[in-house]
């Protein structure tokens, strides 16, 4: 993993008695999207400090572009761009004031202050509002400027705690817009959400953490393998559908199959692979095939196996 | 210079909302307005005289205005007169009876009354020289009496041969030691303007240690300390920014008193070097009780009570001079107490950098304590 933007491993944080993050660990190579999904007080916020190197942490190393990272490391913090959970801006200043006051604790050059706060409006779509007072920001203008910081200098690695918390479609839309973009850039993106649909639509990977240990990692569809979910296939269909239905039991893969007079459900392991030999027993069976519909098994599912929780409380 | 960057942005979230402009600059100022005035006019004494008419009875009241700094009030009755003193109108007053003259003339006694409030220092000393006056009117009343039961003439022709006559008595002769504590003529603004200076420099500062901690709370701190900013500079930025706080204000009053009410603040220089030394304390304290708590709300209280607090014990509520030995010693414990007496060197007797160098040794060393603290409390309170 020398290649990775961020490699973290054996992380691990104790308030007192409770050990918030207790050995997490995990990489993001350059272009990819991380995702970090976890209930409430699963350690989220606190590994990402650790990472972005705010907080001290009691164990575990962390490099960035194949460098030693923590609190003291200003050279790597330059390549981290960070968007806290919480609004970290200044209520009482305006948009544009917030972002040349990052820009210069980023260390920019005037130039590049002023170059790089007129790109980022455009981005985030604040240029018309950039010399208001952000104290009468709605929730999503707030998010938005919340993230707009964090890019200021152009990061290797782009961190982003819950980004979307309180935000309207629209706003939620350009947002995972923006990060998508920035990911087909080239940026290395860590994520956390409570929001499955966010997760599912931008990460390559995804990482599950609970009682701040990561309790299963990889793809999307890796996870679902893991706890054995299958894809959810439903026919629309006329004809003798009881017939089509005992054909579809005869094939290996096929689970669960049920039907009505519409409709035949069944359940397969991977839909790509066995539906167009689910497709000729049907038609073989003399059934005529109106519609197909896959539902692939969610990250929803996945979670409340692991960790017996729904995302959301 | 991202110090100045941090420092900069604190300094203008201050000063962009308006009623901080009026508690920084507006109310220190007035203040001085109200204090002067209270204590102007030359620190004139008001002495309120009721009296009916008769030339005699004018002839004491001459006497006693002729004394050093009072103003005569007429007031119309005896119960006026004590109203006026109970609320602080006139210090003291002086009661002649409707018939005084009538009374003399007719060789009898009269009574005086001199009524003031007690323990007022300023109606003691006028109850002397009405005392003082009052005998000696009363040794020419009392020669011309003679002089007409002795057949020399009439009271008047007595009265006027006493007075031009040389009689032998004793003559107090008052001098005095050591430097005026309040020079005469002096400005009574300049009397004010420092303490009232030192008390809102210090107030302020540690009121706006309340924004170390929003800035905190708002995880703006820690968002900084995201950015390729050492720990050091993050802190020595919020650091300068109390200090700045502390000093516009101070510049601020000095200027404005110098202008509007013509304080005269002494040697530039030293006056300078005090006020920016004073205000790396207020700094100081301002980083330290910012990096303590982790709300607003005990802070504020905190920040009021010891900013009243310290001034009422260092000498600037009351002024230091009043306080009697042991308390003078007690209130060295504040800074305000050191920054006083270096004002007071500067403003009254004109003195220059040389004059203050131990006040201002031992001002540093406060600001080097706070700040010490101060410091390593906030970048604890950073990264853990
Ligand atoms: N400074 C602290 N002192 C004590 N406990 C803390 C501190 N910070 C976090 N914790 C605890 O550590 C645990 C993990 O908190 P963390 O904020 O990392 O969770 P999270 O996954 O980000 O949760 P959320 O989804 O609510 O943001 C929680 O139980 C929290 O109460
Ligand atoms: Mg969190």
């Amino acid at each position: 993993m020398s290649d990775a933007v961020l490699a973290c491993d054996g992380l691990r944080k104790q308030y007192g008695q409770m050990v918030a993050v207790d050995g997490i660990g995990f990489s993001i190579a350059e272009g990819e999207t991380y995702g970090l999904l976890g209930p409430n007080g699963a350690g989220k916020t606190t590994s990402i400090a650790m990472i972005v190197g705010v907080l001290a942490r009691d164990a575990g190393d962390v490099l960035i572009d194949g460098q030693k990272h923590d609190v003291n490391s200003v050279k790597t913090k330059s390549l981290i761009g960070y968007v806290p959970q919480e609004m970290a801006l200044y209520p009482d200043l305006t948009a544009r004031q917030n972002l040349r006051f990052f820009g210069r604790m980023y260390g920019l050059s005037r130039n590049d202050i002023k170059r790089k706060t007129d790109e980022v409006l455009e981005i985030i779509g604040l240029a018309d509002r950039a010399d208001e007072t952000i104290g009468g920001f709605s929730g999503g203008m707030m998010r938005r400027l919340n993230i707009g910081v964090g890019l200021i200098h152009r990061p290797r690695l782009l961190i982003l705690d819950e980004p979307t918390v309180g935000v309207d479609p629209q706003s939620r839309n350009a947002i995972l817009d923006s990060v998508e973009q920035l990911a087909g850039e080239g940026v290395a993106v860590l994520y956390t959400t409570h929001y499955m649909e966010e997760a599912e639509r931008l990460c390559d990977r995804v990482g599950i953490v609970d009682k701040g240990r990561m309790q299963a990692e990889g793809t999307r569809r890796e996870l679902v393998a893991m706890v054995g979910e299958h894809d959810r296939v439903t026919l629309t269909a006329e004809g003798d559908l009881a017939r089509a239905a005992a054909a579809l039991r005869e094939m290996p893969e096929a689970r669960q199959v049920s039907h009505d007079e519409s409709r035949i459900e069944l359940m397969v392991p991977e839909a790509g692979v066995v539906l167009a030999r689910a497709l000729h027993e049907v038609t073989e069976a003399g059934v005529t095939v109106r519609s197909v519909e896959v539902r692939e098994p969610d990250l929803e599912a996945v979670f409340l196996h692991l960790t017996g929780k729904a995302l959301r409380d | 210079m991202k110090v100045l960057a941090i420092a900069m942005v604190n300094l203008r979230r201050v000063f962009r909302e308006k009623t901080n402009i009026f508690f920084i600059v507006i109310t220190p100022i007035a203040t001085v307005l109200m204090m002067g005035l209270l204590f102007g006019g030359g620190q004139e004494v008001r002495l309120g005289v009721v009296s009916g008419p008769g030339p005699l009875a004018e002839r004491l009241v001459k006497a006693v205005s002729e004394g050093e700094r009072i103003r005569i009030e007429r007031v119309g009755s005896e119960a006026e007169l004590r109203s006026q003193i109970e609320r602080g109108v006139i210090q003291a007053g002086l009661t002649l009876p409707a018939n005084y003259d009538q009374e003399l003339l007719a060789g009898r006694n009269v009574a005086v009354s001199f009524v003031a409030r007690p323990g007022d220092p300023q109606a003691l000393e006028l109850g002397v020289w009405v005392r003082s006056v009052g005998g000696q009117e009363g040794a020419l009343l009392r020669a011309a009496r003679f002089g007409t039961a002795e057949g020399k003439g009439s009271f008047e022709q007595t009265l006027a041969a006493a007075e031009k006559a040389t009689v032998p008595g004793i003559e107090i002769s008052v001098r005095t030691t050591g430097k005026a504590l309040f020079p005469a003529g002096f400005n009574s603004f300049a009397l004010s303007a420092p303490s009232l200076m030192i008390m809102f420099m210090f107030l302020t500062s540690l009121t706006a240690a309340i924004g170390i901690i929003e800035t905190r709370l708002l995880g703006v701190s820690r968002r900084m300390y995201s950015t390729p900013t050492p720990v050091g500079v993050l802190v020595a930025g919020e650091s300068l920014g109390r200090i700045l706080i502390a000093l516009v204000q101070g510049l601020l009053v000095m200027i404005g008193s110098a202008l509007i009410f013509g304080v005269n603040w002494g040697d530039p220089f030293a006056a300078a070097v005090l006020l920016v030394v004073f205000s790396l304390v207020g700094g100081g304290a301002a980083l330290l009780l910012g990096s303590v708590f982790h709300v607003p709300g005990p802070a504020i209280s905190l920040a009021l009570l010891l900013g009243l607090g310290l001034a009422a014990l260092g000498g600037v509520m009351v002024p230091l001079e009043s306080f009697s030995g042991t308390m003078q010693a007690i209130a060295h414990i504040t800074p305000h107490a050191w920054a006083y007496e270096a004002f007071a060197e500067l403003v009254r007797h004109g003195g220059g950098v040389a004059d203050i160098l131990p006040q201002l040794g031992v001002l540093l060393a406060f600001a080097a304590v706070l700040f010490g603290i101060g410091m390593s409390r906030l970048r604890q309170a950073l990264i853990h």
